[in-house]
């Protein structure tokens, strides 16, 4: 049934490309605004990279999220599985799977014109960047989702997304900059592995809290 | 399927809708909604299909509860809405796929069922591009592969040309057939006079 629901998800944007495109585009450009205002000091870059880098990780993931739950609304779509005999929490960790595979797609389009356009060298570790960016995203999405959910029926729901997410992911946000911070100046990981593993409790805890709940969010 | 609603509430911000409200339906039994607008046709036909939360009283399908915890007892239910409740973004064939899915039914029938509502030849097209007539064909479809034991219509006949009106007319025959529980909303009290075994007035309760 998961697979079910994800491949649903996979269909629509594979058709419409609207998430992962959109995504792209507003990650780009918000990459290019932030590049551009930092000419005047260039020295400051570094510091602030692994910052900005997540500020426009959680700014596309809200468009990407907003974007996702919006197909269940569009038509009333969610009433054929709101009604029909299925657990509703699989709904809610197909939403997770769909909204990361989205944010990390259009994070490896985005992420090269990052590095390029602010100038950043990269001798740090690929692998261990990919699996924070992995878990990162994935407590963003994890808390993003509940959101969505609960905000499925609301009226002001473009506005109370944001309104919601930022402040409920910016322990996620912290905890992903303080990584990307070290392994961008080569700490060992024993130095960071704090945040990382924030990272990781977040997106099991939200990610479990998610599933119990959401039988009851999405109701009328 | 026996279908029994007891003491049913519901309120939408603190202005009730339904107060203990019964309704008692044996198998193979059809009932006719009808009332003015807001009256709670639909809330009732959402509640009973597990879309809409209540807020207190017991809503039983055959012996199991209604609960959102409990997914199980919705399997003998389809609430066919007035809005459409399929994805734009699909094909008419995908979203019949994806809801026989949901209710764990084999699809290779879709195509058969496609060519009885005349959507044949639209199956590979984007719903978002179907009129009002075809939706509601699509969702007739929908409801013919699922095949459930309760049906709970909600304006069935909206968007229908005559040739539709006919072809639901027909399916309904063959459900009463298979002795199917239904209750229909609709505001022609005519057709629910000469199509239903009784009629509720909400507006009366």
């Amino acid at each position: 049934m998961l697979i079910h629901f994800i491949l649903k998800d996979l269909k629509i944007e594979w058709r419409s490309k609207e998430i992962v495109t959109s995504m792209f585009i507003f990650g780009l450009s918000v990459t290019l605004i932030f590049a551009l205002s930092f000419q005047v000091a260039p020295g400051l870059i570094r510091t602030f990279a692994p910052g900005l880098l997540w500020v426009v990780i959680l700014f596309t993931s809200v468009l990407g999220l907003n974007r996702l739950f919006s197909l269940e609304r569009e038509e009333h779509a969610m009433w054929c599985w709101t009604s029909a005999p299925v657990d509703r929490g699989i709904v809610y960790m197909s939403k997770v799977i769909s909204a990361l595979l989205f944010v990390l797609m259009s994070e490896i389009l985005f992420i090269v014109p990052f590095f390029i356009f602010l100038n950043l060298s990269t001798n740090f570790s690929f692998f261990q960047f990919a699996l924070i960016l992995f878990l990162g995203t994935g407590a963003i999405v994890s808390v993003g989702c509940l959101i969505s959910g609960i905000t499925l029926q609301a009226g002001l729901r473009d506005v109370l997304i944001p309104i919601l997410l930022f402040p409920s992911a910016s322990p996620v946000a912290i905890a992903a900059t303080k990584c990307t911070e070290s392994l961008f100046d080569q700490k060992p990981m024993t130095e960071w592995n704090f945040w990382f593993l924030i990272l990781g409790s977040v997106f099991v805890i939200f990610g479990l809290f998610g599933y119990m709940v959401f039988n009851r969010i999405v109701e009328e | 399927m026996k279908l029994q609603v007891t003491n049913l509430s519901k309120s939408f911000y603190y202005s009730p809708v339904f107060e203990s409200f019964s309704l008692s339906m044996e198998s193979g039994e059809k009932i006719g909604l009808s009332g003015p607008n807001g009256s709670g046709k639909t809330t009732l036909l959402k509640m009973i299909s597990g879309i809409m939360s209540i807020d207190s009283g017991e809503i039983k399908i055959g012996e199991n509860d209604v609960s959102p915890d409990e997914p199980d007892p919705r399997k003998n239910v389809y609430y066919l809405g007035h809005s459409v409740g399929l994805y734009p973004g699909l094909t008419g064939h995908e979203n019949l796929s994806f809801i026989c899915g949901l209710y764990g039914k084999t699809n290779h029938n879709i195509l058969g069922v496609l060519i009885k509502v005349r959507l044949d030849s639209s199956q590979d097209k984007l719903v978002k591009f179907y009129s009002q007539g075809m939706l509601q064909r699509l969702k007739l479809a929908s409801a013919i592969i699922l095949d459930p034991d309760i049906l709970l219509l909600d304006e069935p006949l909206t968007g229908l040309d005559a040739d539709g009106i006919k072809l639901f007319e027909s399916v309904l025959l063959k459900w009463n057939e298979t002795n199917k529980t239904i209750i229909i909303v609709s505001h022609d009290s005519e057709w629910l006079r000469t199509n239903t075994d009784r009629i509720i007035d909400l507006k009366q309760c």
